[in-house]
């Protein structure tokens, strides 16, 4: 039984900025590193998080069932293929849109931190009930944005929100980062977006066009591709979570120097 | 049942602190109106508190219509749950301040520490002094000056009851929209010069910022 479980609110308000892919990624290396993790589906109205771990046919049963008792959670936890110390929990039927309460939420991340040293929570896109509950059982929060003005708006929203709520630390991951119109100073820089959030930066995760091919797998990233510069963000950004120092890549020399050319070069399709 | 607001007063200061919830719970027994005005002095209550409270009221079939405080922290809790809210001045009760309420001395500061974040929304009965950033989306009233040691890059409106004479001093102005009294302005377009703190004001008819001199 782990004692000091982690559980980490994982949101952004914007849709679409890599809220999910994060978890996946994160719930992956977390286990990697033998860490029991549970990952916690609360964007349950339009659930993905199984289809990028793979799990989709995998499901039976829901934390609905498990509530009202219908099956145990050992039954409704789906364990991942390779990594067994992963888990995914889905937190509903998309059938039932209401059924959710922030008690329930409490009630079902309180059983599953009997089992698990980290409790990773989806959240959905908005600021809505969808929020509200997903909120309500997480102790810290991972932040996700884009270096775009809308999704910083969007997280500045949500973060206030959080610091309402009491919930401590709150982290930033940026997301997206394209260091070539970083570079050209045709994107918002790091600095633009810490300035406003105000945050602790726990990492940058570089564009990458493998995440799309791994999502439409079901094989998230850092399962296998080492050479994937995502992939070694995502690492990065669970060792850091773990107290590891690890400093940040910086994404003008990513895109201006010697190694990154060449990396360019090799994984063109000509060669 | 009459339904004109009663009070209820929690405060931080009494033997109350530990045990607030079931002193609320207390006092709503003995309460008579149906509306319930919330004072919460300089007590810090979260969103998490005031749903609490919510459920306390709802259990004794109350409304509460209201929130007082002194604490901008709940405040901003209330308000972000869409109730009406009152930041009311240390040192200086509501009722004192509705009676002078025309010859308001507005030299008295309200005080916020803080970033003040988008969607979230700062009102002031006099002065407000913010120490900290107004990110854009989010907006800060008063009916006096507005002093930011910080940027300003929201919404901000001085004078907010008519006082044309109201200033809005930054460190960096930058904001989407300024408004002093009736009147509105959007934010200029380039980036001000860093270092150089401004100050708008209203000058025959229109708005205009100006290297701050003295507050």
């Amino acid at each position: 039984m782990a004692t000091d479980t982690r559980v980490i609110l994982i949101c952004s308000g914007k849709g679409g900025v890599g809220k999910t892919t994060l978890t996946a990624n994160l719930g992956i290396s977390l286990a990697r590193q033998g860490l029991t993790t549970a990952v916690l589906d609360a964007d349950f109205g339009l659930r993905n998080l199984d289809l990028l771990l793979g799990l989709e046919n995998r499901i039976v049963y829901t934390a609905q069932e498990v509530l009202e008792e219908e099956c145990r959670l050992d039954q409704a936890l789906v364990k991942h293929k390779q990594e067994s110390n992963l888990s995914l929990l889905p937190a509903g039927n998309p059938r039932m849109l209401d059924w959710l309460k922030p008690d329930d939420m409490k009630r079902i991340v309180d059983m599953l931190k009997e089992q698990f040293n980290y409790v990773l929570i989806d959240c959905p896109a908005g600021v809505e009930d969808g929020f509200k509950n997903a909120m309500a059982a997480a102790q810290e929060a991972i932040v996700v944005t884009n270096p775009e003005v809308s999704a910083v708006r969007d997280a500045d929203r949500v973060i206030g929100l959080l610091n309402t709520n009491a919930i401590k630390p709150v982290q930033l991951v940026l997301n997206r980062v394209r260091p070539k119109m970083m570079a050209n100073q045709e994107m918002l820089s790091i600095d633009d977006v810490t300035d406003i959030l105000a945050l602790p930066l726990l990492g940058l995760v570089l564009e990458d066009e493998q995440v799309i091919v791994s999502t439409n797998r079901g094989e998230p990233l850092t399962l296998n591709s080492v050479n994937s510069p995502a992939a070694k963000c995502y690492l990065n950004i669970a060792k850091r979570l773990q107290g590891e120092d690890i400093p940040l890549i910086d994404p003008v020399e990513e895109s201006s120097g010697f190694g990154a050319k060449f990396r360019r070069l090799m994984q063109t399709k000509i060669f | 049942m009459n339904s004109k607001p009663q009070k209820i007063i929690i405060n931080a200061d009494s033997n109350q602190y530990q045990n607030w919830k079931l002193c609320v719970k207390s006092k709503f027994k003995t309460i008579k109106s149906k509306n319930i005005e919330i004072d919460c002095e300089n007590f810090d209550l979260s969103c998490s508190d005031i749903l609490e409270l919510i459920a306390i009221a709802n259990e004794s079939n109350c409304k509460i219509v209201c929130f007082y405080s002194t604490s901008s922290k709940t405040i901003v809790s209330s308000q972000s749950l869409g109730y009406r809210s009152h930041f009311i001045l240390e040192n200086d009760s509501y009722n004192t301040l509705k009676m002078n309420n025309k010859d308001l001395n507005i030299s008295k500061a309200d005080f916020h520490q803080g970033t003040i974040r988008s969607g979230e929304y700062l009102d002031s009965p006099g002065d407000l002094l913010i120490l900290g950033d107004v990110n854009p989306g989010a907006i800060v009233r008063a009916e006096g000056n507005i002093i930011i040691w910080g940027r300003l890059l929201g919404i901000a409106h001085a004078g907010s009851k008519g006082n044309a004479r109201a200033t809005i001093s930054a460190l960096q102005l930058r904001p989407l929209q300024l408004r002093i009294a009736s009147k509105v302005a959007r934010g200029p377009k380039e980036k001000p010069q860093l270092g150089l703190a401004e100050q708008a004001r209203i000058d025959s008819e229109k708005i205009i910022i100006s290297q701050l001199e003295s507050i």
